[in-house]
């Protein structure tokens, strides 16, 4: 057998496939010639729609919100001169009516996400630990599905679940335990336990999949070492979950202060949520708007400060338990 | 033997650094049509890097890479008619064994008659015809392989490029696929330029075997060259084994040196360059004799069996002379007859090398 | 960890997935109670309430309303993704550290105020509120969750795919679409069936950035806040079942894709 390099005898009926076509199409050659001819070039091609996509799309609507929330007014008018002023956010200082759902809002957000850390920890641990891998999935599945079902939705069932006439006074009432329904919608209760429900899966994840990282023959090495079942917690696997403890509280935290449906329609008015303060701003006509921004940027940049600050504190005892 | 025909390649004073980190130091060096050139040499040692610069994967900082007589320093990877066969071969998994092999033909704007009839003479001459329908994930590692030489051969490249590819497979199979490749080489009289750090493989399949260290050529040669008139202590440590004797050259008879080895006045050969305030000597295991009376060779020293170790057909032992302890191979049933004692070494001068130091 | 603990971790998972799962069956339960009242005893049943539903051009309108949005918020998210997630991986350059954070800064800002942000920058750029304002906003959320799913699966790619495709005559838009997309396939799958569920599942964006016509979560609110329908059971219950069977095949791509790398 004989090897050649002539590719045989290609007769003008053999067509060439679309590839080909396009990389011997010579405008197209000529053009990427042009942008892909450099390991630079090729570098600012592949970066450049990113990078504008990433600052104007990404950072500029929050640049926007900054920039309306020192104006006088906004939108523009053409009777109302709009000037540059700190008023917007000298006016959150002013009344405590936007201070006390401010606080609450970020206890409110802190308390619950200690709680879901709490619940969700050994729920995690269980999935990571005690479930045999292949039924895993399994078991997460059941935690997932309700996950991809809406917020708007969830907040319903939930509504369901504890309204006057719901599955739970009903139960209770069976039970005996209690004659007349208790209240519980449009309470701190009703709002956590919505919160809690729409927000365990962020806890879980990162919890569960710091957890599962960790190889069991640590805890069995340290077992061999004659660590008790507390010490081996507390020694091996807590510092190694830090991590998922980090994004997981932070995960939790920032989409709590952000929640807007939940306040509404499982709150009352006695846990009334920094969230719906600033809505209330944009629902009004006129200009509203800037106290709105002003007040955004607050909750974004404490929301943003408390989440950073506590990252840094996890990132503390984390190199402080490895040493 | 290198420059009888004409170069394919010229590599002209070729810097490349990483960083603070220099991977290649002005390398010069030229390529034969048809030629099977090996780059051999530990990882780090700029192998792999002058591979990438000749595939158009690195650019180099200074100098210029000529390929069949045109300038391609600049030109990336698509525009070069170099192909490479990858360390992990790189099949497309997406695509059958006949869609990688006609990825490159595509391109080149062939015909799919063309291309058919391209991948059907590839297939028989590489023995794949029965696989062109499967998955790069249904193939063993041998067919693998061989499906990225065919891929790598169908655009007929000028050169090809060839980066450890028996790495991923078994040690039994390595063996027999050497063979194949060197014979794959010799039918299709292509250029290839394959790089490695196992020296096995290197002397088994080359024309001609580079030893690289540290970002520059150490010894460019046959591998008979290599083996047996290692240029440097690098050289003759990364290829074989070997017994290193520290000592000092005394002047030269033509070219035969002499060489003072603990008050033993030797005669040895030197590699040209290798000055004559050399100080070490190699001395191959396998060229040393052990006997019970005097050998007729054109050094002897006297020393003592220390150890014996058992390798199957043959025997290392090992054999103290004065400070030092050198290897020597016999046959077993030799070795075995040998006593324990006082033992004669004996080796011809062209078996002990004056190495540069 | 002794006997004990276990069997209390086993309680609390158990009783986490009643909490979960029990108000939804509830709520779809109660999407066939024959009575106009939300509550408990359900007496007799009823298929009138779907009925209702698919008769009702309003919710029916919103639901393709947002599947629109959905579709295509998720393909401008994935494209916009993807690119970033191939400019960002495998290459070291000054300020990557920057573009990955902002890359990521829309998943971490709590909703109401990327919602009203997106409002504003809306305004200023004189965008009306309705559809195109709201797939927007959309599509800049979900981008973050492309980009790292993307990424995850970009960073199991052998660097030599690309380099032999490179090497056999592609340039680089053509080795990216013989051979890089392919590969990054299941993953942008999974990605974006996860985009299309946030965006048919968000309500804080489609809520400020909508005009006069709701989207289905936005539509449930409102029929929500104007009293409880038992109508609302049967659009939520055709909706979750939906989104679960949606979720469960996503799932179920990408995991046969881990198993096939772990395979390899």
């Amino acid at each position: 057998m004989t090897y050649t390099t002539e590719t045989g005898t290609a007769g003008k009926t053999d067509r060439t496939g679309f590839w080909g076509r396009l990389s011997t199409f010579g405008p197209y050659v000529a053009l990427t010639d042009i942008l892909l001819s450099s390991p630079r070039r090729q570098f600012w091609f592949l970066l450049a729609i990113p990078i504008l996509w990433v600052f104007i799309t990404h950072l500029g609507p929050i640049l926007q919100m900054l920039n309306v929330s020192l104006l006088s007014s906004y939108p523009p008018s053409p009777n109302k001169v709009s000037v540059y002023t700190l008023e917007n956010y000298r006016k959150f200082w002013s009344d405590s009516i936007f201070i006390t759902p401010f606080i609450r809002t970020l206890v409110f957000s802190s308390v619950l996400t200690l709680t879901t850390l709490i619940i969700m920890y050994p729920v995690a641990y269980f999935l990571a630990r005690h479930v045999r891998r292949d039924r895993q999935i399994l078991f997460l599945m059941l935690l997932l599905i309700p996950f991809w079902v809406g917020e708007v939705v969830r907040i319903f069932a939930m509504m369901i679940l504890l309204g006057n006439n719901g599955a739970l006074n009903i139960l209770l009432q069976w039970l005996g335990l209690t004659e007349r329904p208790i209240p519980f919608m449009y309470t701190g209760f009703s709002l956590s336990a919505g919160i809690i429900y729409l927000t365990a899966l962020y806890m879980l994840m990162p919890l569960y999949s710091a957890l599962e990282k960790i190889p069991a023959s640590y805890s069995e090495a340290a077992a061999d070492l004659g660590a008790g079942p507390w010490t081996r917690f507390r020694r091996i696997t807590l510092p190694l979950s830090l991590e998922g403890i980090a994004s997981g509280c932070t995960l939790v935290f920032l989409i709590s202060t952000g929640m807007y449906a939940t306040p509404v329609l499982l709150g009352g008015p006695s846990t009334t949520l920094f969230s719906e303060v600033i809505a209330g701003f944009f629902h009004v006509a006129g200009d509203q708007w800037p106290v709105g921004a002003a007040f955004s940027c607050i909750m974004l940049l404490t929301a943003l400060a408390l989440s950073g600050g506590f990252n840094k504190l996890m990132g503390f005892l984390a190199g402080r338990v490895s040493k | 033997m290198t420059d009888a025909r004409d170069p394919i390649v010229r590599i002209e004073g070729v810097t490349k650094a990483f960083g603070s980190f220099t991977a290649l130091h002005e390398m010069n060096l030229s390529i034969a049509s048809g030629e099977f050139v090996t780059f051999l040499g530990p990882s780090g040692c700029g192998k792999s890097t002058t591979l990438r610069i000749l595939g158009g994967f690195e650019t180099p900082n200074t100098g210029r890479v000529i390929l069949d007589g045109q300038d391609v320093t600049a030109l990336p990877p698509n525009k070069r008619n170099v192909n490479m066969v990858f360390q992990d071969y790189a099949l497309f998994p997406n695509m059958t064994v006949r869609r990688n092999i006609a990825f490159g033909l595509e391109l080149k704007g062939m015909g799919k008659a063309a291309i058919a009839a391209r991948i059907s003479e590839l297939a028989s001459f590489l023995e794949l015809t029965a696989y062109l329908d499967r998955r790069p994930d249904q193939l063993s590692g041998g067919q693998r392989q061989r499906v990225a030489l065919a891929r790598a051969l169908a655009p007929d490249p000028a050169l090809l490029l060839l980066d450890e590819p028996l790495g991923a497979l078994d040690a039994k199979l390595r063996g027999q696929v050497q063979v194949e490749l060197k014979a794959i080489q010799r039918r299709t009289n292509k250029t290839f330029f394959f790089v490695t750090h196992d020296q096995e493989e290197a002397l088994t399949m080359s024309d001609r075997i580079v030893v690289m260290n540290k970002g520059r050529i150490e010894q460019d040669g046959t591998p008979e060259d290599l083996y047996f008139r290692p240029a440097s202590r690098f050289v003759a440590e990364f290829i074989g084994e070997t017994n290193l004797l520290t000592g000092q050259a005394i002047g030269r008879d033509q070219d035969v040196t002499g060489f003072d080895w603990q008050g033993n006045r030797l005669r040895a050969i030197a590699s040209p360059g290798v000055g004559a305030t050399a100080t070490t000597a190699s001395l191959r295991p396998e060229r040393v004799q052990v006997a019970q009376e005097r050998p007729g060779t054109d050094n002897a020293v006297q020393g003592r069996v220390v150890n014996r170790l058992f390798k199957g057909h043959r025997m290392l032992l090992d054999v103290a002379v004065g400070n030092t302890v050198i290897q020597a191979y016999t046959d077993t049933d030799r070795g075995r007859a040998i006593e324990d004692g006082p033992v004669w070494l004996g080796w011809n001068a062209n078996s002990l090398t004056l190495l540069a130091d | 960890m002794t006997r004990n603990t276990r069997i209390l971790m086993q309680c609390i998972y158990w009783a986490f997935v009643i909490y979960l799962l029990v108000p939804l069956f509830l709520m779809m339960l109660m999407g066939f109670k024959d009575s106009k009242f939300i509550g408990f005893p359900i007496k007799s049943w009823t298929l009138d309430w779907y009925m209702t539903v698919f008769a009702d051009t309003a919710v029916l309108q919103a639901f393709a309303y947002s599947m629109v949005i959905a579709v295509v918020s998720t393909l401008i998210a994935l494209t916009m993704g993807t690119w970033i997630a191939v400019a960002l991986t495998g290459r070291s350059f000054w300020g990557r550290a920057i573009i990955l954070g902002l890359t990521l800064l829309p998943a971490i800002i709590p909703g109401v105020i990327s919602a009203i942000a997106f409002r504003i920058a809306a305004r200023v750029v004189g965008m009306e509120p309705g559809m195109w304002a709201i797939i927007w906003s959309h599509a800049i959320h979900n981008v973050p969750f492309v980009v790292l799913v993307v990424m995850a699966r970009l960073s199991t790619m052998p660097k030599s795919y690309a380099e032999a495709a490179r090497d056999l005559g592609a340039d680089p838009i053509i080795a990216f679409f013989r051979v890089s997309l392919p590969y990054l396939t299941p993953a942008m799958i999974g990605g974006g069936v996860f985009c299309m569920l946030l965006s048919f599942d968000d309500f804080v964006r489609s809520f400020f950035l909508g005009g006069y016509e709701p989207t289905l979560p936005v539509l449930i609110f409102a029929k929500l806040r104007s009293g409880m329908s038992p109508e609302i059971n049967a659009i939520s219950t055709i909706v979750l079942v939906l989104t679960a069977l949606l979720g469960l095949w996503a799932e179920r791509s990408m995991r046969g894709l881990s198993k096939r790398a772990s395979h390899d």
